[in-house]
């Protein structure tokens, strides 16, 4: 079922890599791209297991409520990407058909990671999917942008071995790869823990969750724009599934669980912070990255794992829309406060859309999920999530602020459309599923606004300091060391809380 | 006398303090590599477990599959390898 569009992606990629013909490259991507739609359409939910082995044996996929959310997410965005990628490489480019095709290879890697129900399956496929999305960062032009692809493949390779030696402890608990046959057997011991620490530790780190998140800005703004989209839409939620994967399975303590939820919390302001000081177009949306991510981590740690999906799946629109958006009137420099939307009518809608649906705001599809999100959390922590789409909104308030004043060197039509659509799809999917128009968000708008005049005339924004320029190795070093420490952290919070507090 | 699983734990350990305390890319990437090495040390000692019984076969007490997963990871470890190799080259021609 789910697993015949991987293979087909396989398939057009080896047919790329021969072919280096220009009308058959595009017309065999844009079919690898699409063609996983209608084969997820139509097949139903149930899971299956690979090969017909038994259960026991074999590899399960599956198609629930918790990962079709992801899957949709995925497929809506990257039908986008590829239209716009089409248009943004050039096709004389010797380089091109190898960057289409590296695209295809994170599409079939993200699609294989969220039906995987078994660990091993899932780290297999996230790693094709974040193996070509090393390569494709390091293909852009931008100056430091192998230095961000070498940070960001170092320390992700990093966690992912630290995820698979957790992977290696979970099977020496309870004999099991398949995520549900591990939650029929797992019975909570010090090893288990152990092994829950060292792989939210490192999932956290490949989703670009606060402390760890220090190779995400880098890797997602140096990144050609379309490779920006994916990286932030997409390829970023495939630990965000591995950790749904892990926390619906292990049981995991309240200890543990109320600690991410803290840290998701602290994540989602520091990215409001970081979003508000930054100048660089493209580096203020990784930032925001790293604030949505929160929300998604917040939604798992609350074990609300489908208000979790439903976020990432609105985060895969509209930050994959915002970034296709921005990156196609930003050709000539980055820098806020030098180029906008002014004489873009439709790039300034599909801006304003999906900025109002990433600040939570009804009926787009960002006030679905984050109703979702909330729905389960007790009073402080609603508190908080209110809080915080307020940040978001005053400081995408500033990111209009600076667009609405200045133009922009003409872009082309499929831009425009790919950034249209998926403002749209941020709208259609709100309403399909039922955000009413809610008189409340208007005062949360009002106050944002407020909150930015003031901000604006106290001068706090825009005082971004450029980046230290420390070497890459330094950096490497800095990151691995707060890995090291995060996992020590948890493992210790795990030490030191009574059996009976888990 | 160690078991091959701590001997792989404590190889993990000395990867990771490389990544933690060498800052030119290729040591590096060396340091990622002693990682993997240590993991599929790991996998392997876990594969031996006597007197426990595996899913796949009930009767031997050597589980095949840890060692499978590995050959995996062994695929994942190469292609790393020569995909930062090559990043390294370029960062040079890019004056970083």
């Amino acid at each position: 079922m789910a697993a015949l569009p991987i293979l087909f992606a396989f398939l057009i990629v080896l047919l790329d890599v021969l072919r280096l013909r220009g009308l058959a490259v595009r017309a065999v991507f844009l079919l690898g791209a699409v063609i996983p739609i209608p084969v997820v359409w139509l097949s139903n939910e149930g899971s299956e297991v690979v090969g017909g082995w038994a259960r026991k044996a074999g590899i399960e996929v599956a198609l629930t409520e918790t990962n079709v959310p992801f899957l949709m997410g995925e497929l809506v965005l990257f039908a986008f990407v590829a239209v716009y990628s089409l248009s943004y490489f050039d096709p004389r480019d010797k380089k091109t058909p190898k960057v289409l095709a590296l695209l295809l290879l994170t599409h079939a890697g993200l699609l294989g990671a969220f039906i995987a129900r078994d660990l091993f399956n899932f780290y297999v496929y996230m790693e094709i999917a974040s193996v070509s999305a090393f390569a494709l960062v390091a293909f852009s032009g931008d100056k430091g942008a192998k230095g961000a692809a070498f940070k960001y493949l170092i320390l992700s390779l990093l966690a992912s071995y630290l995820f698979v030696f957790s992977i290696g402890l979970v099977y020496m608990e309870t004999g099991y790869l398949n995520a549900d046959l591990v939650s029929e057997t797992a019975a909570p011991s010090r090893e288990l823990y152990a092994a829950i620490a060292i792989a939210a530790a490192s999932l956290l780190l490949k989703a670009g969750i606060f402390p760890l998140h220090g190779w995400l800005p880098d890797a997602h703004s140096r990144a050609p724009t379309p490779v920006s989209a994916l990286l932030s839409g997409a390829v970023v939620k495939a630990p965000a599934y591995g950790m749904l994967l892990l926390f619906s399975s292990l049981p995991v303590g309240l200890t543990l669980r109320t600690v991410l939820m803290g840290t998701a919390i602290v994540s989602i302001f520091f990215g409001i912070g970081r979003m508000l000081i930054a100048n660089d177009a493209k580096r203020f949306l990784a930032y925001s990255t790293v604030s949505q991510m929160g929300y998604v981590l917040l939604g798992i740690a609350s074990l609300n794992f489908v208000g979790a999906a439903y976020y990432a799946m609105a985060h895969s629109i509209f930050k994959g829309g915002l970034f296709l958006a921005v990156g196609s009137i930003s050709t000539k420099s980055r820098k806020l406060g030098e180029f906008g939307y002014r004489n873009a009518p439709v790039i300034a809608v599909s801006i304003l859309m999906l900025s109002l649906a990433i600040g939570g705001v009804s009926p787009f599809i960002g006030a679905y999920a984050k109703g979702l999100i909330s729905s389960e959390l007790g009073g402080w922590w609603k508190l908080a999530v209110y809080l915080s789409t307020i940040g978001t909104l005053t400081s995408f308030t500033k990111l209009n602020y600076h667009l609405m004043r200045r133009l922009s060197p003409s872009s082309k039509g499929a831009w425009k459309l790919s950034s249209f659509g998926l403002a749209l799809a941020a709208l259609l999917a709100g309403v399909l599923l039922g955000a009413g128009i809610n008189p409340k968000d208007a005062l949360g708008i009002a106050i944002a606004l407020g909150l930015f005049a003031a901000l604006k005339a106290s001068g706090v924004l825009g005082r971004s300091h450029p980046a230290p320029s420390r070497d890459v190795g330094r950096e490497v070093n800095l990151m691995a060391m707060t890995l090291v420490a995060a996992i020590v952290l948890l493992m210790l919070l795990g030490w030191f809380t009574p059996a009976g507090g888990r | 006398m160690i078991s091959p699983e701590q001997a792989g734990i404590a190889i993990m350990l000395v990867g990771i303090y490389g990544l933690m305390a060498k800052r030119e890319p290729v040591k590096l990437v060396l340091s990622v590599n002693v990682v993997s090495l240590g993991l599929v040390l790991f996998f392997v000692g876990l594969a031996y477990s006597p007197g426990k019984d595996v899913p796949i076969m009930p009767t031997d007490p050597v589980d095949p599959l840890p060692a499978t997963l590995m050959l995996t990871t062994l695929v994942v470890d190469v292609a790393i390898t020569s995909l930062a190799l090559a990043i390294i080259i370029r960062m040079r021609g890019d004056g970083e």
